[in-house]
């Protein structure tokens, strides 16, 4: 216990509560990379860099709501995982698919805590969140000088670009009718996070064949990212069982795995079959969201 | 150091803390010892307490974060001396053994029975996900859970 109270961070100088954008950006300026903004401030709780002097909380900046514009759905970046599961539009969204994907993160307790912003800029490579938005061709309003809004695998990929940005909300555009989506994750226990995870998403024609898909697989042990070629190889298929057969031997194929301490390379290779097969699965069977 | 000022089981009170400082530690140091700190990562749920409602691991919230808020913790969920329904129920059950994790359990049943008055097994489970139990295996404090409900919906024989 006493090594743990010498843990205390004391470099920190500031908790500012902004109560405008425009201060928070005003704030994120004047201390430049010494400051970092606290959505649930769970990441930063547990571990915050030395360099860091000051906490810049975004709960008084009003970007915290869910709502509903030209057909898209708008998620403020203070929105709780916990409030994302328990709005009526989400639940909505390809039979429920979000609310289930949110099921397997951690426990009540942190997602009562965690943030949808602060999942989506913490880039965990076993994050949850960012295959299922990946997949759903999910976008964030990034503010910098002026807001702008970035397709999500940009904004993940170029990290130095927005570092200095404060993420205010992700959009989901909304899926065409007959579209299906699933998500499946892999761990050691009910509460850990992924050994390994995917999501998938296809839009069909009349006729049953994919007119457009989108997969990504996370906890590799990297970040999570579509397996575009996975995606480009089902295009036009029927999702019959040897369409999805070869789908998932595609992608452990294609989907550069490693070792970490919760799984191995040829496990997560593995891992990475089955997880394809399942979810491509569920999703010819028309049904959105995880099999519990 | 920072003044901020919280209501806490019912009284309000402002008192000064660190930028760094979490609500755990400053609920410690203010006498509120029925939060238990156990891992300090939010692994173990011992020291959750309710933040505006909602049950959270409270050594992962700065406490400037809670300015303003309102937090319950374990000693703030009984009316004086009759007990809330899921510490009666826990004692019914003999769902309590050493003790160190049945503040965080009650406050996260709490939280749960608030939003499902009629939880299934697997929602009791799921419910107290975030909170480890070395001693008993969770078998009783899922069914005192579901005990605590059924008394809680207005049926005295559960």
């Amino acid at each position: 216990m006493a090594a743990k109270e010498e843990r205390v961070v004391d470099h920190i100088e500031t908790y500012a509560r902004p109560q405008t954008v425009d201060e928070a950006i005003r704030l994120r300026q004047k201390w430049e990379d010494a400051a970092r903004f606290v959505g649930g401030g769970v990441d930063l709780a547990l571990y915050t860099p030395p360099s860091v002097r000051a906490l810049i909380d975004l709960s008084g900046l009003g970007i915290s709501s869910i709502r509903a514009e030209d057909g898209d759905l708008r998620i403020g970046a203070t929105v709780t995982i916990t409030e994302l599961m328990e709005d009526d539009s989400i639940a909505a969204v390809l039979d429920g698919l979000i609310v289930e994907g949110m099921r397997s993160v951690a426990s009540p307790l942190l997602r009562n805590l965690a943030t949808v912003g602060g999942s989506l800029v913490s880039r965990h490579p076993w994050s949850d969140v960012i295959p299922l938005f990946l997949v759903l061709d999910a976008e964030v309003s990034v503010r910098q000088a002026a807001a702008r809004w970035i397709p999500l695998a940009s904004f993940l990929e170029e990290r130095e670009a927005w570092a200095d940005g404060l993420v205010l909300e992700a959009r989901i555009p909304a899926a065409a009718p007959g579209s299906a989506a699933a998500f499946e994750k892999f761990s050691r226990t009910e509460f850990d996070v992924a050994m390994l995870n995917c999501a998938g998403f296809a839009a069909r024609s009349s006729d049953g064949r994919c007119a457009g898909v989108r997969i990504a697989v996370g906890g590799t042990p990297r970040l999570a990212a579509r397996v575009e070629r996975v995606e480009a190889a089902l295009i036009g298929e029927a999702l019959d069982e040897d369409a999805i057969d070869s789908a998932a031997r595609l992608a452990a194929k294609e989907v550069a795995v490693g070792d970490d301490r919760r799984a191995s390379a040829s496990y997560r290779r593995r891992l990475v079959e089955v997880g394809v097969r399942r979810v491509l699965t569920r999703i010819a069977a028309g049904r959105g969201g995880e099999e519990r | 150091m920072m003044a901020i000022t919280l209501v806490i089981d019912g009284v309000r009170r402002s008192f000064e803390v660190a930028p760094s400082e979490k609500l755990l530690d400053v609920l410690r140091r203010l006498g509120y010892t029925g939060v238990k700190k156990g891992c300090g990562s939010g692994d173990c749920g011992a020291c959750a307490v309710l933040l505006d409602g909602r049950a959270v691991n409270s050594c992962l919230v700065f406490a400037a974060k809670a300015d303003g808020c309102e937090i319950v913790t374990i000693e703030g969920i009984s009316h004086g001396e009759a007990l809330h329904p899921v510490q009666e129920a826990f004692l019914d059950e003999g769902a309590v053994q050493c003790g160190y994790c049945t503040p965080g359990m009650v406050i996260a049943a709490v939280d749960l029975l608030s939003r499902h008055p009629d939880p299934t097994e697997e929602e009791v489970r799921e419910g107290i996900s975030g909170n480890l139990c070395r001693c008993t295996g969770y078998k009783k404090q899922v069914r005192a859970i579901l005990r605590a409900a059924t008394r809680m919906r207005g049926d005295r024989d559960g």
